[in-house]
């Protein structure tokens, strides 16, 4: 049990994740990375139902070399699914607590927590989906990460077929930068594995991974 | 009369050693858009020792169950699996 809980700490090291899948199945575990320069986004969730997940999350935030580090024991609740015909829709809900260790306001580590909102709606051609994170500490000034995505897939994928996606994203960290980070990306996935990449109009280059199980 | 009840004893048994047919049940699921999401559906059932093989269809928004020799999953094991994977049963057809 112990061995289990450090693998999965280090798991929780290596990746990053801000890109969707905040519950999955009762009994799944997502382990997901979301990787730019000024960025970062590491988690591994339990779903311990079809409607809650908890797990560890590691985010770093860069400016100038500079971090600031949130590392936080998180929940992730399903607050209301769609399911149509041919379309399913979410709302999530995340909250967490931990500690902040930042570099570009004063070197200091403090409690520190977060919540957070996450709105999607798909179907298997096309993609929306918008959140907003918060980030809070009083030894360090809060942070809020807004980001929107939208996306198309050119074929609609059988079970057991890769699925391909071209998306835009759109993302905001009004405290390091004040201006929008757009990123044309492509998504792709098949079975439990889906990667993303993609290149900022700044020039920064994106990398994610996340795989179910 | 001890012809006829031989013959009939002869087809009985007969009946009895070919292997019974595998049932199979036709799940109809809402919200099933994503092949990475449904992988679920296709975990969960897997692990049930009353099933044979699974298929999952996007196009059709099916989930096919094929069980073992005269075994069964119930309606509400189906229900709650589905559930659980985060999806909803339209309905259930057996054949």
């Amino acid at each position: 049990m112990f061995r289990s809980l450090l693998v999965l700490l280090f798991l929780s090291m290596i990746t990053q994740q801000v890109f969707g899948h905040p519950v999955i199945y009762k009994d799944g575990f997502v382990i997901s990375s979301a990787n730019m320069a000024s960025f970062s986004d590491n988690q591994v969730m339990y779903s311990w139902s079809n409607r809650w997940a908890t797990g560890l999350n590691h985010w770093r935030f860069s400016k100038d070399d500079q971090h600031t580090e949130y590392s936080l024991l998180k929940v992730n609740h399903l607050l209301y699914r769609y399911n149509g015909e041919s379309s399913q829709g979410n709302i999530y809900l995340h909250g967490g607590i931990g500690h902040v260790d930042s570099e570009i306001e004063t070197r200091d580590q403090k409690l520190a927590s977060m919540a957070g909102i996450d709105v999607d709606w798909e179907t298997r051609t096309l993609y929306l989906a918008a959140k907003y994170y918060h980030f809070n500490s009083s030894k360090v000034s809060n942070l809020g990460l807004t980001q929107v995505r939208v996306g198309f897939s050119p074929y609609e994928s059988g079970f057991d077929q890769l699925q391909s996606w071209f998306m835009l994203q759109i993302m905001q960290l009004p405290r390091l930068d004040k201006s929008l980070m757009i990123t044309p990306m492509v998504r792709f996935f098949y079975k439990n594995v889906l990667w993303e990449m993609g290149a900022s109009t700044r020039g920064e280059w994106m990398l994610n991974l996340m795989v179910h199980y | 009369m001890k012809k006829q009840l031989g013959l009939l004893s002869m087809i009985s048994l007969l009946f009895l050693s070919l292997p019974l047919a595998a049932k199979e049940i036709s799940v109809k699921v809402s919200g099933m858009v994503c092949s990475m999401c449904a992988q679920g559906i296709h975990k969960k059932f897997s692990k049930l020792s009353e099933v044979k093989d699974i298929k999952v269809d996007l196009d059709t928004k099916l989930v096919v169950i094929e069980t073992k020799d005269d075994l069964n999953v119930s309606d509400e094991k189906i229900k709650e699996l589905i559930t659980d994977s985060g999806y909803a049963v339209t309905s259930i057809d057996r054949k």
